[in-house]
């Protein structure tokens, strides 16, 4: 009987040491209990957040990219006025373009609510971890920093959001699923006040440009974060139109002031002289941009941008022996005859001369502003040029708008001038005087066309419902386009979201 | 009692008859005969007389006083004749043969009395012994030697001439002689539990028959996982497939020769790319996300489970990947949880448990196997030929030109058109005007293409094969090699495997034995990237059949596109792509295994093993610019649109597994094996991939140091299992039989606090027919019920998942990059395997003096604590997480039916199998009622509900055709729906069409799967047909989104269902098709919904014996047809089961479907086999 306790003890001593040989740790991934351990861990932390801004997550469509001017691109820009994106055929544009009412799985929607989250939860995560291991961040103000940077990013996120949807859950940490599935959405206000909570504290701490490091350009300053709260106050103070959406009816244009006025005062920012510049892939980080989703080629992972080609049409890019699956997204004739004759920026921003294809002939007019026909990257997934969110004449501009709206200003100096300014700039002679409000959107609407603003200048603007309903009514000649209503205003949240936990979230109106 | 009194001068000695190599430790079950040696004369029986008194005793105990009064003795299986009967007799001075008639009288009992030998066994197993001792004078004197497979001598073989009466019996040795009056005589050897065998005599004069066990004889042994146990003891659930035939077919693959086998184990060839694997779901799919494939273990070896990845390939290689079928000696499949949980944590989706072949006694057995034919696609696709493409172009382009404008007639000429469109000379729109070459005759120079033909070819294959095997008393051996080239169905896709095995063993000592076990392998396949979404099939069925250009020329190097063609794709001709383009898998794989054997005391048996499983992988691929993207792309950037990669893997497995066995026989009654044991399983990977980037500077070197620039990376994971595993078998008598197993498994997969987990088991057999009561039941030989119980897991879900992981999330500053690292998922720490319990009942049973046989099995198998990824709020970040939870159900029956049909020269057999499962969903995550699995193209189609099968078809159902008065009557529609346009439900009944109104409309896994195998032989021909097929499933197949969709653009090419397309109220066509031009786009609904039933003749095969024929080579030759008829309601592909792209975009719920598979291979293959 010896022999056989012998092997059996043979037998067991397999498994001896077991716990340590099943305690395996990943070979080719960091985890998060041995990562936030280093000045370093916490760069590339903050990096993972901004990352947020410029890729986003990818829903499955393989039409729809993701990132912040992706999105704007397709929520604002092609919803609005500026573009009458009808298509041949289901694209995943078409929706949004023509008011559909099912659009709560649309790929847009989708990664307007998704990458916005998965960025506030990114930089929860950090805020956390700074909170537990940020002793470890030398020197000191770079833990500051860190923290102004992922809140500034929050707030930036939740301010998107907003915008989009409305009502939201607010969550300042990383949650447990069991926590999320009990925090419902909390009014706009409230939302609002944890944006600007952020935004101020990132006001107060972020360095000023100067401050960074050359290889630092392109994150969030001090004035970044000024201009943001600005806007931010201008939005709230826009209409309610009856829906939970981003206006409050609040009066803060003189909150909105004295930020826009320090932005223009500092010595960093300038406005540009040529129109063009701006834009140019060689001039980038120009003393316009006040914020940016910065970009570049040629690396891998690609941190390239993908919005250059959105507007522009597959064929297009083929005649220079690229191909991308988009299609033509036409800018509306509405837009086209706005321009003034000698206006460069319609040039510029808009192809309108047509162009042949393989011996076919295309003759719609799309937006390219961003694309030179002849210094395309071969990988059409990789556009080294960046997205400017906030830039110098923008900030002018809301100053404008402020004023016009009863905050303390001049009319002559601080509007008309303004004006005068931009459209000297775009080419254009003479002098406008006693511009309106009215007139102020119009001159935006030129200006920043494939910025994505036009959206959200319509609905702060308090004209999104007559301007919407009256171009519907010129442009539409297919009889495309449903009849707008205000709840369109807002997007529905994604079906996904809803089917989580039936209740947790109510549908936006009308959808 | 039949009387069959014969005698014969030869004197006898028979033995002890055993297989060792196959009964190990169950020895005992096998004493089937006593061992005797009587000499004597020839009449003894007949002069001999007797007198017994003897009241209420058992037979045996009277045969135990004949034996005792006199020099007879008596052979019989007490499994077959029951002796335990008890009996009264009282006779003075009978003979023999009347105290036996007495005896067994009313019984099916053969007693057979050879001088002093008297053979008792069912009267079936002897009626082919016609001996009689008034033989004929005779001219030719046969000798030989019967053994069984391992070499043993068979003492007691029957020898009969065919057609007479004249026969003998070998002797001890196996040895035998006969007189043959005529060479063209026939004799037949005959043994209890061995096949029959029938040779020709000719000019032979020594004859040595080689016997095999009868698949349904008593003595079949299967393994059973850590050990073997005689087939008819079995418990637990379980399927085998004796290999024999794998050889007399041909196959190329292991699990090719599986299909339509056994009954519950669902084979799919889901990829007709060659070389790659077959997906195998036994008794259904019990897991959402975790795989449904097999644990596979060869030799007691049991390999890295994998599943096929999001797009339905094994993209780090099957586990069945160049093994040699022609090395197999036995496949079984453990169903139930109670046979298989002995393998826990990664048996719950079975156990495919493979044997290869193993050296036996005797003569060194030299084999060549050589056979050679063709492979060609088994279909085509029905599409729009060139006439009918034109037809419904010229409606299409019409249509948009009416549309486009106010004045514009379908009337207008191109030239007239050109004149409103203000294009100027040699400008087309494509969309508004036709190509006047149309309707010229001979299209105008234009070039009518069927694509399908152009790249379908007629495929040679090739397979050599040579295997030398023998024993004796130290080693046992068995080499191998082989060489399979096939050429497949498509230009530029091949397959060539090497492969060699061989299996030694050594008996170092008495107690001592020591083996090694290598199979060494290298395949090369390639493939130019032929199946799935945008691959060259799906161009293949896309592409327009009228071109500008000649089929090879059609965009590719200084060609251009067809103006036609180019609206929405930019397609270069497939058949030159596939010549230019490499995709080239190698793989080198190297199954080691090593043990020893040790003996410590009687029964008592340690077994170590070590085992290697290591696989090198690397895939080659380039596509030359010449043959990619647009002809002004091609002259502008030359060599830019060039791409090439190189992807490596190792995969490596190492097992050790300890074990201790007992076995003991008390009593002659009590059986006990017991087996106990201890494995180290970890498994590693490794993967590099190099790609292209920016174009090759040198477009004609293929190898990356041309390339303008690389990208790369490499990878690792591992994980550990660590088991402790213990079984008990206990048999009474023969008629209970007790299972019993646990095995408790730690995976480094999981979760610190829930690592381990216990998957114990229970079975319990009984064998009625052993029971007194059952003596008189004439009807039925054999019968045993069966119930089970068991645990079993599944670990199947990623390395690490437990573990919250960071990903590389980087941006960019002022252009230089800036790493970043983010979290990746919401991880749970007490993450654990999926459980599966099975409840199993079952019978077997054989009547008709074993000529019918049949299992049956009906079971309920609940997995629960599934490994789910649930959904949750995005405000944590991301969509869901993975834990255990939710429920799914396999509830069905199996039955197996083997029946010989005709056993006289004319042998006739037939299997068949039939198997149903139903699938069910019974919990999701928390009260959740539904989880719309997403879909990476258009909404989502397919949904996990509560009550419904796993990953049913809801879509929205197409119910006609709108009417003009369905239009004015506001019935809901989709979008701008018009008249012609297809008719839609509106479930919801709000209205109008949308994803609210999708419905469940079938399920991808059949109800029922069945095969039918008819085996013939007739002299020396022999035949065999296997049909099998499947129905009540459905396939939901977005390969129709490419071909079949609502709002196609002309220049794709579409089913010829289009020709009954709707073209107005007065000729609305079939009903199921709306008018070519429709611009409301496409909502996901039942026209890509096809039922997945087929029908197929999976193999027939003819083969004749040589030997027959020439006596001096013993051979044979057969042909064999595979796939060549079928019939399928499949039509908007060309295979029901193809999977070959990731439908969900997701991983968490993988769902691989058809995109463009191709069709099944159809082959015709000449085969040679001889032996020496």
């Amino acid at each position: 009987m010896k022999k056989i306790y012998t092997y059996i003890v043979i037998i067991l001593f397999i498994g001896s040491s077991c716990n340590e040989k099943l305690d395996l740790k990943p070979i080719s991934s960091a985890t998060t209990v041995t990562f936030y351990a280093t000045t370093n861990d916490f760069i590339q932390s903050i990096n993972g957040v901004y990352n947020s801004l410029q890729s986003g997550i990818k829903s499955s469509s393989p039409f729809a990219d993701a990132g912040y001017p992706d999105r704007q691109l397709g929520l604002s820009e092609i919803r609005s006025d500026n573009l009458y994106a009808v298509a041949d055929g289901p694209r995943v544009y078409e929706p949004i373009n023509n008011f559909h009412k099912t659009i709560s799985s649309n790929a847009y929607v989708e990664e307007a609510w998704n990458s916005n989250f998965n960025g506030i939860f990114r930089a929860n995560i950090l805020l956390d971890q700074l909170e537990k291991n940020g002793d470890v961040i030398a020197p000191d103000n770079l833990k500051t920093r860190i923290e102004a940077e992922a809140k500034f990013l929050r707030a930036f996120f939740y301010f998107d959001l907003v915008k989009w949807f409305g009502k939201l859950p607010i969550i300042t940490y990383p949650v447990s699923v069991d926590e999320a599935v009990n925090i419902p959405r909390s009014p706009v206000g409230d939302v609002y006040q944890l944006i600007i909570d952020d935004l101020k504290f990132a006001a107060d701490n972020l360095p000023q440009p100067e401050s960074y490091a050359v290889g630092d350009k392109g994150r969030a300053t001090k004035y970044a974060a000024k201009g943001m709260l600005a806007l931010v106050y201008m939005t709230r103070s826009g209409p309610t139109y009856d829906i939970e959406g981003p206006g409050l009816g609040l009066n803060e244009w003189n909150l909105a002031m004295p930020l826009l006025d320090e932005i223009i005062a500092n010595p960093n920012y300038a406005f540009g002289t040529s129109y063009n510049d701006i834009f140019s892939w060689s001039n980038e980080n120009n003393s316009e941009v006040i914020f940016d989703v910065q970009y570049a080629a040629g690396y891998d992972p690609v941190v390239g941008a993908t919005y250059p080609s959105l507007l522009a049409p597959v064929d297009f890019l083929r005649s220079a022996g690229k191909t991308k699956v988009y299609r033509i997204k036409r800018v509306s004739n509405d837009l086209l005859a706005r321009y003034e004759t000698g206006d460069t920026r319609k040039d510029f921003c808009i192809h309108q001369t047509g162009f042949v294809f393989n011996n076919v002939q295309e003759i719609g007019s799309f937006v390219k502003k961003y694309v030179d026909i002849t210094n395309i990257p071969n990988n059409n997934a990789d556009w080294p040029i960046n997205f400017i969110v906030l830039r110098y004449t923008d900030i002018l501009l809301l100053k404008a708008e402020c004023i016009l709206h009863g905050a303390p200003g001049s009319q002559a100096n601080d509007v008309d001038a303004v004006i005068n300014q931009v459209r000297q700039r775009a080419g254009l002679s003479g002098t406008k005087t006693n511009i309106t409000l009215s007139e102020l959107l119009d001159e935006r609407r030129k200006e920043f066309l494939g910025e994505g603003s036009r959206w959200h200048d319509l609905v702060r603007f308090g004209m999104v419902e007559s301007v919407m309903t009256s171009w519907i009514a010129s442009e539409d000649v297919l009889n495309q386009i449903r009849p707008f209503q205000k709840d369109y205003i807002l997007y529905p949240l994604p079906q996904a979201e809803l089917d989580v936990k039936v209740g947790l979230y109510e549908q936006n109106k009308g959808y | 009692m039949k009387k069959n009194w014969k005698s014969i001068k030869e004197l006898l000695k028979v033995f002890y008859y055993s297989k060792p190599f196959l009964i190990m430790r169950i020895t005992v079950f096998l004493l089937l005969f006593s061992v005797i040696q009587v000499m004597g004369e020839n009449s003894y029986s007949q002069n001999t007389r007797l007198s017994l008194n003897l009241k209420d005793v058992s037979i045996e105990n009277v045969l135990d006083e004949i034996e005792s009064q006199s020099e007879f003795y008596f052979l019989f299986n007490q499994k077959l004749v029951n002796v335990d009967r008890k009996v009264d007799i009282n006779t003075k001075n009978k003979r023999i043969s009347d105290i036996l008639d007495d005896i067994f009288a009313g019984e099916d009992v053969n007693c057979l009395v050879i001088d002093r030998q008297i053979l008792l066994s069912p009267e079936y197993m002897t009626e082919a012994v016609n001996v009689t001792r008034d033989r004929q004078p005779q001219e030719i004197v046969v000798t030989g030697k019967v053994t069984d497979e391992d070499g043993n001598s068979i003492p007691g073989v029957n020898i009969v001439i065919k057609g007479t009466i004249t026969g003998t019996i070998t002797g001890a040795d196996g040895n035998y002689s006969i007189e043959v009056d005529d060479p063209n005589a026939t004799l037949v050897f005959s043994f209890v539990g061995m096949r029959s065998q029938e040779v020709v005599v000719g000019s032979q004069t020594t004859i040595n028959i080689e016997m095999a066990v009868d698949e349904i004889g008593i003595g079949e042994v299967v393994a059973v996982g850590y050990g073997t146990q005689r087939k008819r003891d079995v418990t637990g659930a379980m399927a085998s497939y004796s290999a024999d035939n794998i050889q007399e077919r041909g196959v190329i693959r292991v699990d090719q020769a599986l299909v339509g086998q056994m009954a519950g184990v669902q084979v799919k060839q889901t990829s007709g790319v060659l070389g790659s694997g077959f997906s195998i779901q036994v008794r259904g799919a019990g897991s959402i996300s975790a795989g449904n494939e097999p644990l596979y273990v060869i030799d007691g070896f049991p390999l890295a489970t994998t599943s096929p990845n999001a797009s339905g390939s094994f993209n780090v290689g099957n586990p069945l990947d160049n093994i040699n079928p022609s090395d197999i000696e036995s496949i079984q499949v453990l169903k139930d949880a109670a046979s298989a949980s002995i393998y826990g944590s990664r048996a719950a989706n079975g156990v495919v448990i493979i044997t290869t072949k193993q050296g036996k006694k005797g003569e060194p057995k030299i084999s060549l196997n050589i056979s050679s034919g063709f492979s060609e696609a088994s279909r085509k696709l029905e599409l729009l030929n060139t006439d009918q493409f034109i037809d419904r172009a010229t409606e299409m382009i019409n249509a948009m030109w009416v549309a486009s404008g106010s004045g514009r007639t379908s009337g207008q000429t191109t030239e007239e058109r050109r004149q409103i469109l203000g294009l100027g000379e040699g400008l087309v729109n494509t969309d508004y005007m036709l190509d006047d070459r149309w309707a010229q005759p001979g299209y105008g120079g234009l070039h009518a293409i069927d694509w399908q033909d152009e790249m379908f070819r007629k495929g040679l294959v090739q397979n050599y094969q040579i295997s030398a095997s023998g024993a004796n008393e130290k080693v046992k051996y068995y080499f191998s090699g082989n060489y399979s080239k096939q050429e497949g169905m498509i230009i530029n896709m091949d397959y060539t495997n090497y492969s060699a095995r061989a299996n030694v063993e050594v008996k170092a000592s008495n107690n001592l034995t020591l083996g090694i076990k290598l199979a060494p392998s290298f395949s090369i396949g390639n493939d130019p990237g032929i199946e799935g979404k945008n691959s060259l099939l799906h161009h293949i069925v896309s592409l327009s059949p009228i071109q500008e250009d000649l089929p090879e020329n059609v965009n590719v190097f200084d060609y251009h596109a067809y103006k036609w063609l180019i609206a929405t794709s930019q397609l270069n001709s497939p058949i030159t792509k596939s010549k230019y383009t490499i995709g080239q898998t190698k793989r080198i794989r190297t199954l080691a295994s090593i043990f020893a054997d040790y003996q410590i005391a009687e029964g008592l048996v340690f077994k170590i093993t070590a085992n290697l499983d290591n696989t090198d992988n690397n895939i080659k691929s380039y596509i030359p610019y010449t043959v990619m993207g647009t002809l002004t792309r091609r002259q502008l950037q030359p060599g830019v649109s060039t791409s090439g990669s190189f992807n490596t893997y190792r995969k490596q497995s190492f097992v050790n597994e300890n074990t201790l066995s007992y076995n003991k026989v008390i009593d002659d009654i009590h059986n006990l094996s017991v087996v106990t044991g201890a494995s180290y399983n970890s498994n590693k990977l490794e993967t590099a991939s190099l790609n292209s980037l920016n174009g090759f500077g040198n477009p004609v070197i293929n190898t990356l140091n041309a390339a303008s620039a690389i990208t790369g990376n490499t990878f690792e994971t591992k994980d550990v299992l660590i088991s402790f595993f213990g079984r008990a078998q206990y048999s009474f008598n023969d008629k209970y039989l007790i299972t019993s197993s646990i095995r408790r498994d730690g995976s480094s997969r999981f979760g610190t606090n829930t690592r381990y987990g216990w998957f114990p088991s229970a079975s319990v057999g009984w064998r009625v027919t052993n029971e007194n009561f059952m003596s008189n039941v004439k009807l039925i030989n054999d019968l045993k019920l069966r119930i089970s119980w068991g645990k079993s897991g599944n670990y199947n879900i990623g390395d690490y998942s437990s573990i919250p992981l960071l990903g590389t999330s980087n941006c960019t500053f002022n252009n230089a990059l800036a790493y970043g690292q983010v979290p990746i998922s919401i991880t749970n720490p007490n993450l654990s395997w999926e459980t599966s319990k099975t409840v199993d009942f079952g019978f077997d049973i054989s009547l008709l003096k074993n000529r019918i046989s049949a299992s049956f099995d009906y079971y309920n198998k609940l997995n629960q604590e599934l490994l789910l990824n649930v959904p949750i709020p995005r405000v944590t970040g991301f969509p869901s997480s993975l834990s255990n939870i939710g429920k799914v159900r396999n509830k069905g029956w199996e039955v197996e039916i083997v029946s010989h049909n005709m056993t006289s020269d004319f042998q006739w057999t037939t299997s068949l199998n039939l198997s149903h499962n139903a699938n069910k969903v019974v919990s999701l995550a928390g009260g959740q009622k539904q989880i719309l699995i997403p879909s990476k193209f258009d909404i989502s189609h397919s949904i996990l509900e509560v009550g419904q099968p796993m990953y049913s078809i809801n879509v929205v159902r197409q119910i006609g055709i709108l009417s003009k008065e369905d239009i004015a009557n506001n019935v809901a529609l989709y979008g701008n729906q018009k008249e012609g346009d297809p008719k839609y439900f509106d479930y919801n009944k709000d209205g109008m069409i949308d994803a609210n109104d999708r419905v469940i409309v079938g399920h991808p896994n059949p109800d029922y799967i069945w095969g039918v195998k008819n085996s013939f032989k007739y002299k020396g021909f022999d035949l065999e047909i296997l049909v099998q097929g499947q129905s009540g499933g459905s396939i939901y197949s977005l390969f129709g989104r490419s071909l079949n969709r609502t709002g196609m653009v002309f220049s794709d090419n579409t089913l010829a269902t289009y020709n009954d397309r709707w073209r107005s109220a007065e000729n609305p066509g079939a009903g199921e098709v709306g008018k070519a031009y429709s611009t409301f786009g496409r909502i996901k609904n039942t026209d890509w919904l096809w039922s997945s039933d087929y029908l197929r003749v999976r193999n027939i095969t003819l083969g004749y014996d040589l030997n027959t024929l020439l006596k001096s080579i013993n051979a044979r030759m057969y042909i064999t047809a595979e796939n060549f008829f079928g019939y399928d309601k499949y039509k908007g592909g060309y295979n029901p089961e193809a999977a070959n792209t990731d439908l969900s975009g997701n991983s968490l719920y993988p769902e691989a479907g058809d995109y463009g598979g191709l069709p099944l291979p159809r082959s015709l293959i000449l085969g040679l086999n001889i032996n020496f």
